[in-house]
């Protein structure tokens, strides 16, 4: 599960797409307004509902287009990382980028990289609802 | 050791003055062990106001049904409250002037010092008394208790009773106060985040067994919710009353509604419950250990959000409650700010 941040993380895999680069399916996008505005309930209810991983991405410090959003969204995911692991989370789970519009090679790299790690352990049951 | 006669004359004055609309205390029935909260609106009902090691709750919790009630009536009283306030307390009443929930001049906050003591646990005391049953608990000069049973007077270092967030107190003295009883004297913590250190080091498998065993104990009755000072929200996103189904509730709404958390209480519900509520009280939490000691099933809810206050100050450098004019935790930034985790 991906959340990308309209402006630059969500322009990053679009061109990514369209420069046909390759990268694994196994991520699922879904587009925000801001890194910001990412509430630490979307992330729990993520992994709740089953989600392998969970990365957020938004802009690079400085470029965000609401000025700030991305410098809040970094404090709250360190914490809302940090828990996780607390709670016995494998901490590759959780992951946080910045990719900037023009940056879908790096976009293709971070899910690779992800993808790669989080293969070896295994479907996340942890968090997730009994059905 | 400040003199529970003080508290009742201080209490007395402000009434008696008018001062306050009720004064909120501790008091302690005959036939238990521990202190209740008291609200006395009569001057010479101040008598039964009292100050011993018994007297655990954050009595700031109440002032947040004060404003509920104050909002439903129609010509509120404006005359402020007056409240007895412990060290932790106290930074509880600065969160809520910081978040503007309640404004100074609401409350008169009778400070009390616990100065080298603290409150005990009533966990310990009973195991330490192993079947007797303690009429009353007092200080004793030096860091001693004295522990009155049917049987006769026992008499037990501080230590080995106090709860452990007062062995791990940073401020053991009201920061915020209209009147204050007792020395400011402060004292070094024997030792801080030592639980969450020594939790830290366990494995990630070793948490995950750990908080699952703890997190399948839950019975969701929302006591720690209740018991927080810093649960005011008047929807909680727990709660499901605010997506109630009515006869004219459509299928398709019903398909639509966003249910964060369940009501089960299942294992993937409370560590969810339990996260959230975690992170809300993320950089507001005060410490005050209430919501373990109110837990039915004894889930150490302090150690997570101990683990929350450890990493605002590590890696934010922020601390609840010290300071009233400060923004809030996640409202702010510094340029510094860690991101050595980001990619």
């Amino acid at each position: 599960m991906a959340f990308l941040c309209k402006w630059c993380s969500s322009a990053g895999s679009d061109l990514a797409g369209v420069s046909r680069m390759e990268y694994p399916p196994n991520a699922v996008p879904i587009t925000v307004m801001c890194s910001g505005s990412v509430s630490p309930l979307y992330i729990f209810n993520a992994f709740k509902r089953g989600a392998d991983g969970v990365l957020v991405s938004g802009c690079h410090p400085g470029d965000c287009h609401y000025i700030k959003g991305n410098y809040y969204a970094r404090r709250r995911i360190a914490l809302v990382k940090k828990l996780l692991e607390f709670i016995g989370l494998e901490p590759q789970r959780f992951q946080m980028s910045w990719v900037s519009a023009a940056e879908g090679l790096k976009y293709t790299q971070i899910i690779k990289d992800f993808v790669k790690e989080i293969k070896p352990l295994g479907p996340q049951t942890k968090l997730r609802r009994e059905k | 050791m400040v003199n529970p006669e003080e508290l009742k004359n201080e209490a007395k004055k402000a009434l008696k003055e008018g001062k306050v609309k009720y004064i909120i205390g501790y008091r302690k029935k005959p036939e238990e062990s521990m202190a209740t909260p008291a609200f006395i609106r009569r001057a010479e009902d101040s008598e039964i106001l009292i100050w011993d090691p018994t007297c655990v709750h954050n009595l700031v919790r109440f002032l947040s049904d004060e404003k509920r009630r104050r909002k439903r009536e129609k010509n509120p009283e404006q005359r402020p409250v007056g409240i007895v306030i412990k060290g932790c307390d106290s930074r509880a009443i600065n969160v809520l002037l910081q978040e503007k929930f309640i404004a100074r001049e609401d409350v008169y906050l009778i400070g009390i010092s616990c100065e080298d003591n603290g409150v005990i646990d009533e966990k310990k005391l009973r195991k330490k008394l192993n079947g007797r049953k303690a009429k009353r608990v007092d200080f004793k000069e030096g860091q001693e208790l004295i522990i009155e049973t049917e049987e006769g007077k026992i008499f037990l270092p501080a230590k080995e009773i106090l709860a452990e967030r007062c062995l791990e107190c940073k401020v053991n003295f009201p920061i915020v106060y209209d009147v204050l009883l007792g020395d400011k004297t402060k004292r070094k913590p024997e030792k801080e985040f030592a639980s969450v250190e020594k939790f830290d080091s366990l494995s990630t498998s070793q948490k995950w067994d750990f908080w699952k065993n703890q997190l399948e104990k839950c019975i969701r009755c929302y006591a720690c919710r209740s018991v927080c000072p810093m649960c005011y929200c008047d929807e909680c996103v727990v709660d499901t009353i605010s997506f109630a189904v009515s006869a004219d509730t459509t299928a398709e709404e019903k398909a639509n509604k966003i249910k964060w958390i369940e009501k089960s209480p299942v294992l993937s519900e409370n560590i969810v419950y339990h996260m959230v509520r975690a992170i809300h009280l993320a950089g507001r939490c005060v410490d005050c250990g209430e919501c373990e000691r109110a837990c039915p099933v004894n889930i150490p809810l302090r150690l997570l959000n101990n683990k929350m206050e450890k990493e605002a100050k590590e890696l934010f450098g922020y601390e609840a409650g010290l300071d009233s004019q400060q923004p809030s935790l996640v409202a702010c930034f510094r340029d510094e700010d860690p991101q050595d985790f980001i990619r």
